[in-house]
């Protein structure tokens, strides 16, 4: 072993001197013990990695990810589905609505969606689909707007009417870019589900905004963008435009 | 796991796990989503741990997953070889006093990230090579490497900052020449 083996063997022997006894590295140490050299830069490079965990260690925390990590979990846990059929029902009806969501596919010319909707369709799918999971889950909105409002999500002050009668199946956020995003999903009566998208005004979401009639599909999706105040909002579902405007 | 012990173990690890994620993540709002997630995470799978002296590992592993998760391909890992970084900046050492913590990190951040994974695991919680390659899935020689490699580009990061901050370099180290070679 020359001392460049032997260094290479050492920049993995941890400062706090846990290894000292690992077999691994014994000839390195034993090396070192015997060149002054070698010796000298094993020390400082423990020197150099004990100032740089210290360093590391340092760097502040935000002082709410705590309690922000408490309180989504526990609101996880609280508001899981009781009992296995109510379970079945739901992923029955995520099925059905994908199953729908093919049959009245529509095939539409140039889609107009900007890249943060897009990534909430992507993100919707996912949800409907069951690849991925909900941050939180209640059949009541306001509950999710609450955990969104609390883990500063970007999230309505209200509900839009139509959908505030619906109830909820759980909500999901997101960052794109830079820029975070939330979904929450509703159940519609006749089965399927309608998703509400919430992101915040910024230059890298204005440009794909249209009037709230415009109706933009794109695949199986209906989808429509407004602004209130400083939020962004898409409504969107697997289904008609007119299936969507009565949620308008 | 009950609340109270759920309890005990964020307040034992979402520090060191938002640190490891802030040198992964573009922004701190996604450092704290994927520390959030991988509490989540624990929250409904964490059962299927038997050993729960392992959570810690646990945790840091998720959290990792969840990020190459999420990067979704987008960057390749590069290919740096050793020989790339010069041997003369290999043998000196930036002032740290002269540094600040956001200073370090900013520097491990822009380490590759091949490197900066296994460097920031070594350094906040400081696993062993043997841990590291278990959470990352790869060979221990592979880890060693890495944090080799990792540990030259990091210093080479911090002499920019310093040299750019106008703060002298420390030399602690013989030239190449002075350089001795034991058995082999």
């Amino acid at each position: 072993m020359d001392n460049r083996e032997a260094k290479f063997f050492l920049n993995a022997y941890r400062p706090g001197g846990q290894d000292a006894n690992d077999p691994r590295f014994a000839e390195a140490l034993n090396q070192a013990r015997c060149d002054p050299t070698l010796q000298r830069w094993f020390d400082e490079s423990v020197a150099f990695d004990a100032a740089i965990t210290e360093k590391l260690c340092a760097v502040p925390v935000p002082r709410d990810l705590r309690e922000s990590i408490l309180a989504g979990v526990k609101v996880s846990r609280r508001l899981r589905w009781p009992k296995p059929f109510i379970r079945w029902a739901i992923a029955a009806m995520l099925v059905l609505s994908a199953i729908l969501g093919s049959l009245i596919w529509h095939k539409t010319g140039p889609t107009h969606l900007a890249g943060w909707q897009s990534e909430a369709l992507e993100v919707m799918s996912s949800l409907v689909r069951n690849r991925s999971t909900f941050d939180a889950q209640s059949r009541n909105p306001t509950e999710l707007l609450a955990w969104l409002h609390k883990n500063d999500a970007p999230a309505a002050q209200r509900l839009p009417e139509n959908l505030e009668r619906l109830e909820s199946l759980g909500c999901k956020t997101f960052p794109w870019n830079g820029i975070p995003v939330s979904v929450i999903c509703f159940m519609r009566p006749d089965g399927g589900l309608v998703h509400l998208v919430t992101t915040r005004a910024s230059a890298g979401v204005e440009p794909a905004i249209k009037g709230k009639a415009d109706v933009v599909q794109r695949g199986g999706w209906s989808t429509v963008t407004w602004r209130e105040g400083d939020k962004i909002y898409m409504l969107a579902l697997e289904g008609s435009p007119d299936q969507l405007r009565a949620y308008l | 796991m009950s609340d109270v012990d759920f309890q005990q173990l964020v307040d034992q690890q979402y520090a060191p796990l938002y640190r490891f994620a802030l040198t992964l993540a573009k922004s701190e709002a996604d450092a704290a989503d994927l520390t959030q997630q991988a509490f989540f995470l624990w929250a409904s799978k964490g059962h299927q741990l038997r050993d729960r002296s392992k959570a810690k590992s646990w945790l840091f592993t998720t959290l990792y997953r969840e990020f190459l998760g999420r990067r979704r391909h987008e960057v390749r890992f590069p290919k740096i070889e050793l020989d790339e970084v010069p041997e003369e900046e290999m043998s000196i050492s930036p002032n740290l006093n002269a540094l600040d913590s956001p200073g370090v990190l900013q520097a491990l951040r822009e380490v590759e990230e091949p490197f900066r994974a296994p460097l920031t695991m070594f350094y906040l919680e400081q696993f062993s090579y043997q841990e590291i390659a278990n959470m990352l899935e790869v060979p221990i020689g592979t880890v060693m490497s890495r944090l080799s490699r990792g540990k030259a580009l990091l210093r080479q990061r911090l002499l920019s900052k310093a040299e750019a901050l106008g703060n002298k370099v420390v030399s602690f180290q013989s030239n190449k020449g002075e350089e001795s070679h034991g058995q082999s």
